[in-house]
C-alpha cells in the first residue's frame, strides 16, 4: 500500500472539491432522505387520522396544539441562512489562506504533461472518452443529458411531492436521478483517484510509475463473437449488423426493465395511467441512452475488456 | 398586526408543553460561535497578508539589526587606539602636516570669505524681498504683451501698448527688511525694480566665483588629507561607519526590485539577501550565522555584470520574482523550470551565454567541465554545438564540393545546349545573345565555381589535418601492440592503467573476443615499420624528463626518480607500462613523428590506399602534407594521424633512446592467455556490429567505420530538456522520494537535471537497474571512472547547456580581440598549451606542479609565461614561429627536400617499409635554445595558426594588422653611450642572453638579442626593462634597473653611469631598446668576446655596484626572461 501516493493524490490542492465530495454526497444524501422518510411517516399518520389533516400542520413536525401555524422568514429563516453564510466563509476563508492555487509552469508545446487531466468538474467527461468514441463521449451523450435534463419536468406526470422531502411519492424521480448522479461522481472518482500515468488503471495505492505496463488488450464484441466460430461476423456488414442487433437488444433489454421498475407499486402504477405514450416514451429514451448505457458500457469494458459493441465504418459505440 | 401575531406567539409558547422546534430554540450560540471563528480567520488573513505571505519583512528587519550590531563592532574597533585606525593615524606626523597645511590655507582666505558670506547672506535677502512684487509685475506684463501681439485691430493694440507702458511706470511698493529686522515699505517704479533685481544678481554670482576661487587650495588640502587618512587605514573611518550606521537607521521595508530588459527580469531577490551589494564585506559569522545577507562572494563578477543591467536570476536561476517563501523565490519546486543552481554548480549559470567560450575567466568547475567533455572523449558519440567543430565542418564542406561540381556539370551541359540552340535560332540578334551567354557568360560562371571547389578542397585538407581523435588511430594496432594485450585491455583498462581515458564498457567474455579480433583483423597489414637498434635507457629517460613530455603525459615517479607518485598531466597517457603492450619499432617511429601515418586514407574512396595504389600510377607510396593528393582521383587524403601529439624534431637518436626508456617500463614481464583466437575469421563479423553498436570509431580511427555517426544524444541543450524526457527509468520513485540507489540511504530528493545529470556520471547504466532487457537494448554508455569532483564539473557544464532564458540584449556576443580570444581558447585548449605555458593567468601550466621544475633552477627552466605574448611579439614573427619553433629558416626546408628526394627514391621499392621521414627544421628550439624543454613542432593548418596568432593579438587587446613602430635611428654619440649601458657591469646584459657562441649559450637563460627587431615590440620592450617582474613574476631579468626621474620626465639607468652621460637628457630605456633593435651581428660579437672585461665600470665602482645590487631586485626564484 503506498500511502505517499494516496497523500499525494488526496493533498494536491486541485482535488480538494473532490475529496470533499466524497464526504458531503453521501451526507447530504443521508440528510434528504432522512427528512423525506420523516416526511413519509407524517404523511402515513396524516391519511390515518382525516381529523388531523384538516388542521394545520408544519411539514416535518405534525402540528401540536399551541404552536405557531406559520413562521415569519425573519428571523426563523434569515438567522438559519445567516448561520450558513457564516460558516461558509469561515471555510472560504480557511481555504484561501492555506491552499494557492495550483498555478503550473508555462504550457510547452513539446511537451504533454501525463497524466493530463481536465479540472474536477470534468474529469466525468474525460473519463467518458474511454468508453465511447470522442464524438460519442464528447458531444452526444453530453447533449442528450442536457436535453434530458431540461426535457424532464415535461416528462413529469406525478402531481404530488412538490416543495418537501418526500421518498415515497417520488421514488421514480429520486432514483433516476441517483443513478445518473452517482455516476458522474463515480467517473469524476475515477478520473482522479485511479487514473495515473497514461490514463492506466492504478487501484488506490498504487503506485503511479511511468514505466508501468498493464494488460489492456481491448476487443470489439463482434471480432470475440467471431473467434468463437462465426467467423463472418467479423466482417462488415455483418459486423455493424451484429452489433445493431445487440445495441438494439440492450434497448428491449434495458426497456423492459426500467418499465418493471417504473411500475412496481400501486401509486407508481396510478401515475404511470396518467402519463401520455410521448412523455413515457421519452422518458424510456434518456432512462436507456444515459442512466443504463453508461454504466453498463463501463462495466463491458473493465470486466470483459470490450471496445466496441456496435462497429461501423463512421462511428463506433 | 405583526405585534398582535408576536404577543399570539409568546402567549401560545408559555401555555405548551412541548416547546416549538423552530420558534422556541435560541440559535445565539451557534451565531456566537461562528461569528467568533469568522472574526479569529479574519485576523488570521491579515496577519498572513501583512506577514505570512511576506516573509521578507521578517527577514529585513533581521538583517537591520544583524547589520547594526555589526556596524557597532566596526566603530568600537575604529575608535580603539591600535595602529592602521583612525587614531592613530591622526597622531601621525605626516597627518598632522596635512592638517596644519589645511588649516593654514583656510585661515589664509578666512576674513575675505567672511566677508562674501555676509554679503551675500545681504543679497539673499534683498532679493528676497523684490522677488514676489517684481515677478508679479512681469507676469502681468508678460501677459498683456501677449494680448498685444494677438490683437487684431491698430486701436486695441494701441490700448494695451498704453497699459504696458502705464504699468512699467507704476510705482511698486516693495517691503524691505531692514538689518534689524523692522519692515520698510517704499515705492520703486517697475523700471528701476527691474535693474536693481538684474544688479543683485549678478554680484551674487561674481562673488560666489570669487569664493569658489579663494577656497578651491584649502578644499585641495582637505582632499590630500583625506585621501591620506583613507589610504593608510585598513578598514573603514569612523565617519563612513556612521553614515552606513545612519543609511541602515532609515531603512526602508519594502520590496527590492531589479526590473530589467523591458519587465523580462525581474528579480527580488534583493528583499532578503541584503548584504549582496554593501560595501562592507559581510559573512555568515558576522551576521548572526545568517547565509542570506552574505556578500556577494565575487566583486569582480558584479563589476561586470552590473545587477542593475542583469538582474540576479539571469545567471543563478530561481524564480526572481517569488517572495513568499524561500522555496518559491529559489525556484525549487515542481513547476518552476529554472531553479536556483546548487552552490557547487553556480557555474553553470555562466555557460548560458558563454556557452560558445572555451574558457570563460572566473569559472573554474566550468571550464574543467569543457576539458573534461573534451578530453574523456564525450564529445566523440555525443555532439555538442561548438566542440568537434571540425567533423561538422568537414562534413558540410565536403557535401558543398558535391553541390558545386552537381552545378559545374549543369553549366557546362547549358554551355553545350546553348551552342546548339544558337545554331538553330533565325534572327541574328537572338543567335548573338544565346552566344555571348554560351561562350562569355557561362565560361565565367564555371570558371568562378572551379575557384570555390578549390577553396573548398583546401578548407578540407586543412580541416582533415585539424580533425583529431581522442583515442589512437587503431588501424594499426598490428605494429603497435602485442596481440595478446588487446584482449587483457578491453576487459579492465582502469586495471592496466588508472585514470585512463578509455573508459569500460560492461563487457562479457564473449563480446571481448570478438571485438578484439574484429580490431586486430581490420588493422592494416601490409604496410612493415623499418626495424630500429635499441636505444640507451638512460639517456632516454634524461630525454623523457626534459624535453617536456611531462607537460601531458604522466608517469610512475619512480621511472624517472621523481618520487613515488605518478608524476605529470592528465591530458595525455600514463607511460607507466608502455613496456608491457607496445612493439618498439613503432614507439620509436611514433616518437619521432607521431602524425606518420601507416597509410593515407582517402575520404572519397572510402579506403585506405595501398603502396600498390601508388604503384598503379608509378608514384612513390608517399603521403604527406605536401603530398596530400589521393594518386586514384586526385582528391584530398587523411595524411596525418588524428592525435594532437606534436612532433618535438628528436633526431632519431633521440627517438630511439625514449622509446627504448619507455619500453623498459614494465610491472614485471606481463603474462598474457592465448589470444590466437583473434584471428578467427568467424568472430569479425560479431565484433563489428558490437563495435558499431558501442561506438568505438567515435574516438578510434577504425578500419571500414571511418564514417560512421555519433551513437549518443547530442547534449548541446541537454539541461533544459523537459524533466519527462530524461529517463529515470525504474529509479522514477525513488529520485523523487530522495532515496539513494548507490547507497540505498536516505538523501534529498534528486528528482531533477542535477540529480539525473550526477548518477548517469557515477555509473552510467544505473538506469538499466531493475529492467528487463536483451543486450541490444542495454544502455551503452560505457564507466568513465570519474571522481566526484569530476562529475560536479560535468555537470555544471550539462546543466549550463540550455537554451537560454536570457533576453538578446543581454547575452554575451563578442567581437573584435574578444571573439579572437574566444575562438583561440579552443585552439589552445585543444593541444594543451597550457601544460607547458602560463596561458590564462592564474591558472598555473602542469610543469610548474611538477617536482623537478620547483627549485630556482628548475624554474629557470620552466617554458615563458604567455598571459602578454600578443603585446610583446611581431604577430607576423609569431606565425612564422608557431609554424616552425625551431626557426631554423630556408636552408633546413632545402634539406628538408633532399632527404624527401632519397627518401621517394628508398620508398620505390616492392616491399612497403615504412622507415622515419624527416624533421620539420632542426633539432632545437627557436628562441630559447637553453630551455631543455622543447617547444614542439604542432603542424597547426593555416586556419588554426591564424587562429593561435589572433588569439594572442586579441587576449592583449592589440590592433590588427601590426604597423612596426618606426624607431629613430641612433646617432654615433648615442651608439656609444647605448653600448656603455648594454655593457655595463652592473647589468651586463650579455652574461644571462644569449649570443650565438655555443660556449657562452650553454649557460645563457634568455634568448638573443638579434632576434629581437624580428620578433618584440619596441613599446613592450620599453615595459619589460623597466619593470620585468611586473610582467612575468618570477623571471630571472632584474627588476629596478631604471629609476624614474621626475623632474625630466624620464627613466635613467640606476647603475652607475660613466660621465658623457650627464649631458644627456633623454630617455635611457628609450636608448637602450632603439640600441637593441639596431643591434647587429657583428656589434653583438664584438660586445660578446669583449663582456669577459667590460669596458663601462669606473676603477674603484666596487662599492656602488654592491649598492646597485639592492637597488635592483634580483628575483631569488627565477623563470626565463622574455
Amino acid at each position: 500500500m503506498d500511502w505517499h501516493q494516496l497523500w499525494v493524490i488526496v493533498s494536491a490542492p486541485d482535488n480538494v472539491p473532490i475529496v470533499a465530495m466524497l464526504f458531503l454526497v453521501p451526507f447530504f444524501a443521508w440528510l434528504g432522505f432522512r427528512q423525506a422518510l420523516a416526511n413519509d411517516r407524517l404523511v402515513v399518520q396524516l391519511e390515518a387520522d382525516p381529523k388531523l389533516a384538516k388542521t394545520h400542520h408544519r411539514k416535518t413536525w405534525p402540528w401540536k396544539p399551541h404552536w405557531a401555524r406559520e413562521l415569519h422568514v425573519w428571523p426563523y429563516l434569515l438567522r438559519i441562512e445567516f448561520l450558513a453564510t457564516l460558516i461558509v466563509t469561515v471555510v472560504l476563508f480557511v481555504w484561501s489562506i492555506t491552499l494557492n492555487a495550483p498555478l503550473e509552469e508555462p504550457a510547452n508545446p513539446n511537451l504533454t504533461m501525463n497524466p493530463s487531466k481536465a479540472p474536477w468538474y470534468f474529469l466525468g467527461l474525460q473519463e467518458m472518452l474511454v468508453y465511447f468514441d470522442p464524438w460519442i463521449a464528447g458531444v452526444v451523450m453530453p447533449s442528450i443529458m442536457i436535453v434530458g435534463l431540461m426535457a424532464f419536468p415535461y416528462l413529469d406526470s406525478n402531481p404530488l411531492g412538490v416543495g418537501y422531502y418526500t421518498w415515497r411519492q417520488r421514488r421514480v424521480a429520486i432514483s433516476s436521478f441517483l443513478i445518473g448522479f452517482v455516476t458522474w461522481i463515480v467517473l469524476i472518482f475515477i478520473g482522479t483517484f485511479i487514473r495515473g500515468p497514461g490514463w492506466v488503471w492504478f487501484w488506490p495505492g498504487q503506485t503511479w510509475d511511468h514505466n508501468f505496463v498493464p494488460f489492456e488488450v481491448n476487443q470489439d464484441l463482434p471480432d470475440i463473437v467471431a473467434r468463437w466460430g462465426l467467423r463472418f461476423i467479423g466482417f462488415q456488414p455483418w459486423k455493424g449488423l451484429f452489433g445493431a442487433a445487440m445495441v438494439g437488444l440492450f434497448f428491449i433489454v434495458a426497456g423492459y426493465l426500467t418499465h418493471k421498475l417504473v411500475t412496481r407499486t400501486d401509486f407508481e402504477k396510478k401515475i404511470f395511467q396518467r402519463t401520455s405514450l410521448l412523455q413515457y416514451s421519452v422518458f424510456q429514451f434518456f432512462a436507456i441512452t444515459i442512466l443504463w448505457a453508461m454504466p453498463v458500457k463501463l462495466l463491458l469494458r473493465l470486466l470483459f475488456r470490450i471496445k466496441y459493441v456496435l462497429v461501423t465504418p463512421w462511428f463506433n459505440i | 398586526m405583526a405585534d398582535n401575531v408576536a404577543n399570539e406567539q409568546l402567549e401560545k409558547r408559555a401555555e405548551t408543553a412541548e416547546p416549538d422546534p423552530i420558534a422556541d430554540s435560541s440559535m445565539s450560540r451557534a451565531l456566537l460561535i461562528t461569528s467568533i471563528l469568522l472574526i479569529l480567520t479574519l485576523v488570521w488573513s491579515l496577519y498572513d497578508e501583512i506577514f505570512g505571505q511576506r516573509p521578507w519583512k521578517a527577514y529585513q528587519s533581521e538583517f537591520v539589526a544583524s547589520y547594526l550590531e555589526h556596524l557597532e563592532t566596526l566603530k568600537k574597533a575604529a575608535a580603539k587606539p591600535e595602529e592602521r585606525n583612525e587614531k592613530a593615524i591622526r597622531e601621525t606626523a605626516e597627518y598632522k602636516k596635512l592638517d596644519a597645511a589645511y588649516r593654514e590655507a583656510t585661515e589664509k582666505v578666512a576674513p575675505r570669505v567672511k566677508e562674501i558670506g555676509a554679503r551675500v547672506s545681504e543679497i539673499d535677502r534683498e532679493i528676497g524681498d523684490i522677488t514676489d512684487p517684481f515677478q508679479e509685475a512681469r507676469a502681468w506684463i508678460a501677459s498683456k504683451i501677449y494680448q498685444l501681439e494677438t490683437t487684431a485691430s491698430e486701436s486695441g493694440k494701441e490700448s494695451v501698448r498704453s497699459s504696458i507702458e502705464d504699468k512699467r511706470n507704476e510705482s511698486i511698493t516693495v517691503a524691505f527688511t531692514q538689518k534689524d529686522g523692522s519692515i520698510k515699505k517704499e515705492g520703486v517704479p517697475y523700471k528701476q525694480l527691474e535693474k536693481r533685481y538684474n544688479d543683485l544678481r549678478d554680484e551674487k554670482a561674481r562673488l560666489n566665483v570669487e569664493l569658489a576661487g579663494l577656497t578651491k587650495e584649502s578644499g585641495e588640502m582637505l582632499r590630500k588629507r583625506e585621501d591620506y587618512l583613507q589610504n593608510q587605514m585598513s578598514g573603514l573611518t569612523e565617519q563612513a561607519v556612521d553614515n552606513i550606521i545612519k543609511g541602515t537607521n532609515a531603512f526602508e521595508y519594502r520590496i527590492r526590485q531589479i526590473n530589467v530588459a523591458g519587465g523580462q527580469v525581474v528579480d527580488r531577490c534583493e528583499s532578503c539577501h541584503l548584504g549582496v551589494r554593501e560595501p562592507l564585506t559581510l559573512t555568515a559569522d558576522k551576521m548572526g550565522d545568517e547565509k542570506a545577507f552574505v556578500s556577494h562572494p565575487s566583486r569582480d563578477l558584479l563589476t561586470i555584470h552590473d545587477p542593475e543591467k542583469f538582474g540576479c536570476s539571469t545567471c543563478h536561476g530561481g524564480n526572481g520574482r517569488g517572495t513568499t517563501s524561500v522555496e518559491k523565490g529559489h525556484g525549487r519546486y515542481k513547476h518552476w523550470l529554472w531553479p536556483l543552481y546548487y552552490k557547487e554548480n553556480v557555474q553553470a549559470g555562466c555557460n548560458q551565454c558563454h556557452n560558445a567560450d572555451r574558457v570563460t575567466r572566473m569559472a573554474d568547475t566550468l571550464n574543467r567541465g569543457k576539458d573534461l567533455y573534451y578530453q574523456k572523449g564525450c564529445v566523440g558519440c555525443h555532439r555538442y554545438e561548438g566542440f568537434d567543430r571540425e567533423a561538422d565542418a568537414l562534413a558540410s564542406a565536403r557535401q558543398t564540393i558535391k553541390q558545386l561540381e552537381l552545378d559545374r556539370a549543369t553549366r557546362l551541359r547549358e554551355m553545350r545546349e546553348t551552342r546548339e540552340a544558337a545554331e538553330k535560332v533565325t534572327s541574328n540578334e537572338e543567335a548573338r545573345s544565346l552566344l555571348n551567354r554560351a561562350d562569355v557568360v557561362l565560361p565565367q560562371l564555371v570558371s568562378q565555381i572551379d575557384g570555390r571547389i578549390g577553396e573548398l578542397d583546401l578548407q578540407t585538407k586543412y580541416l582533415m589535418k585539424d580533425q583529431k581523435k581522442i583515442g589512437p588511430n587503431l588501424k594499426e594496432i598490428k605494429a603497435k601492440l602485442r596481440k595478446e594485450w588487446l584482449p587483457v585491455w578491453l576487459r579492465d583498462p582502469q586495471a592496466f592503467r588508472p585514470g585512463t581515458k578509455m573508459p569500460s564498457f560492461r563487457l562479457d567474455d564473449n563480446e571481448i573476443r570478438a571485438i578484439s579480433a574484429f580490431l586486430w583483423q581490420s588493422a592494416i597489414d601490409y604496410v612493415r615499420i623499418a626495424d630500429q637498434q635499441q636505444g640507451n635507457v638512460e639517456r632516454g629517460r634524461d630525454l623523457f624528463k626534459q624535453t617536456g613530455c611531462v607537460a601531458c603525459h604522466s608517469i610512475d615517479g619512480n621511472a624517472i626518480n621523481q618520487g613515488s607518485q605518478p608524476v605529470g598531466g592528465h591530458f595525455a597517457a600514463n607511460l607507466s607500462r608502455v613496456g608491457e603492450k607496445a612493439n618498439f619499432n613503432y614507439i620509436v617511429r611514433w616518437i619521432h613523428n607521431p602524425r606518420q601515418r601507416l597509410a593515407p586514407y582517402s575520404p572519397s574512396l572510402r579506403r585506405d590506399l595501398t603502396p600498390d595504389d601508388y604503384k598503379s600510377k608509378n608514384l612513390a607510396f608517399l603521403f604527406d602534407d605536401d603530398h596530400s593528393k589521393s594518386p586514384l582521383d586526385g582528391r584530398e587524403l587523411q595524411v596525418q594521424n588524428m592525435t594532437v601529439m606534436p612532433n618535438f624534431r628528436l633526431s632519431e637518436q633521440d627517438a630511439r633512446d625514449i622509446a627504448s626508456f619507455l619500453m623498459s617500463l614494465k610491472k614485471g614481464e606481463p603474462r598474457y592467455p592465448d589470444a590466437s583466437y583473434l584471428d578467427d575469421a568467424s568472430l569479425k563479423q560479431e565484433g563489428e556490429r558490437l563495435v558499431k553498436a558501442y561506438g568505438c570509431a567515435s574516438c578510434h580511427e577504425i578500419r571500414g567505420l571511418e564514417d560512421e555517426g555519433r551513437i549518443g544524444t547530442e547534449l548541446t541543450v541537454e539541461g533544459s530538456k523537459p524533466i519527462e524526457r530524461l529517463d529515470f527509468a525504474l529509479l522514477t520513485e525513488d529520485a523523487m522520494r530522495g532515496k539513494d540507489p548507490i547507497t540505498g540511504g536516505e538523501r534529498s530528493a534528486w528528482y531533477n537535471h542535477k540529480g539525473f545529470f550526477e548518477y548517469k556520471l557515477r555509473n552510467p547504466g544505473i538506469y538499466d537497474r531493475g529492467k528487463v532487457k536483451s543486450p541490444e537494448e542495454r544502455l551503452k554508455m560505457p564507466n568513465i571512472y570519474l571522481e566526484e569532483d569530476e562529475i560536479t564539473a560535468l555537470t555544471t557544464f550539462l546543466l549550463g547547456s540550455v537554451t537560454t532564458s536570457i533576453p538578446e540584449s543581454l547575452r554575451y556576443k563578442p567581437a573584435g580581440a574578444a571573439k579572437q580570444a574566444q575562438d583561440g581558447w579552443w585552439v589552445v585548449r585543444k593541444y594543451n598549451c597550457m601544460g607547458c605555458h602560463n596561458v590564462l593567468i592564474g591558472e598555473d601550466p602542469t610543469l610548474a606542479g611538477v617536482a623537478m621544475y620547483q627549485d630556482a633552477d628548475g624554474k629557470e627552466q620552466l617554458p615563458p609565461r604567455l598571459t602578454t605574448e600578443g603585446a610583446r611579439v611581431n604577430p607576423d614573427w609569431l606565425l612564422k614561429f608557431l609554424r616552425d619553433p625551431s626557426l631554423a629558416g630556408p636552408q633546413a626546408a632545402e634539406k628538408l627536400a633532399q632527404q624527401i628526394a632519397r627518401h621517394d627514391a628508398g620508398a620505390a621499392q616492392p616491399s612497403a617499409v615504412a622507415g622515419l621521414t624527416s624533421q620539420p627544421g632542426a633539432n632545437r628550439n627557436g628562441v630559447r635554445q637553453y630551455l631543455r624543454a622543447r617547444m614542439p613542432t604542432f603542424d597547426f593548418s593555416p586556419n588554426e595558426l591564424q587562429m593561435l596568432v589572433n588569439f594572442f593579438m586579441g587576449a592583449s587587446v592589440q590592433p590588427q594588422p601590426y604597423i612596426p613602430e618606426r624607431l629613430e635611428p641612433l646617432t654615433g654619440d648615442e651608439q656609444t653611450l647605448a653600448r656603455a649601458l648594454f655593457t655595463s657591469a652592473a647589468a651586463p646584459c650579455l652574461k644571462c642572453h644569449m649570443t650565438g657562441d655555443p660556449a657562452h649559450d650553454a649557460r645563457a637563460t634568455a634568448p638573443n638579442f638579434l632576434l629581437a627587431p624580428e620578433r618584440l615590440k619596441p613599446a613592450w620592450t620599453r615595459r619589460w626593462l623597466i619593470d620585468p617582474a611586473f610582467i612575468s613574476p618570477g623571471t630571472a631579468m632584474p627588476s629596478g634597473l631604471f629609476n624614474r626621474d621626475e623632474m625630466h620626465g624620464r627613466w635613467v639607468f640606476s647603475g652607475p653611469t660613466p660621465p658623457s652621460f650627464q649631458t644627456y637628457d633623454k630617455d635611457h630605456v628609450e636608448l637602450l631598446v632603439r640600441y637593441m633593435f639596431q643591434l647587429t651581428a657583428d656589434e653583438q660579437r664584438r660586445l660578446g668576446t669583449g663582456g669577459a672585461a667590460p669596458s663601462a665600470p669606473a676603477p674603484g665602482s666596487t662599492t656602488t655596484t654592491s649598492s646597485l645590487d639592492r637597488a635592483i631586485r634580483r628575483p631569488t626564484s627565477r623563470v626565463n626572461g622574455p
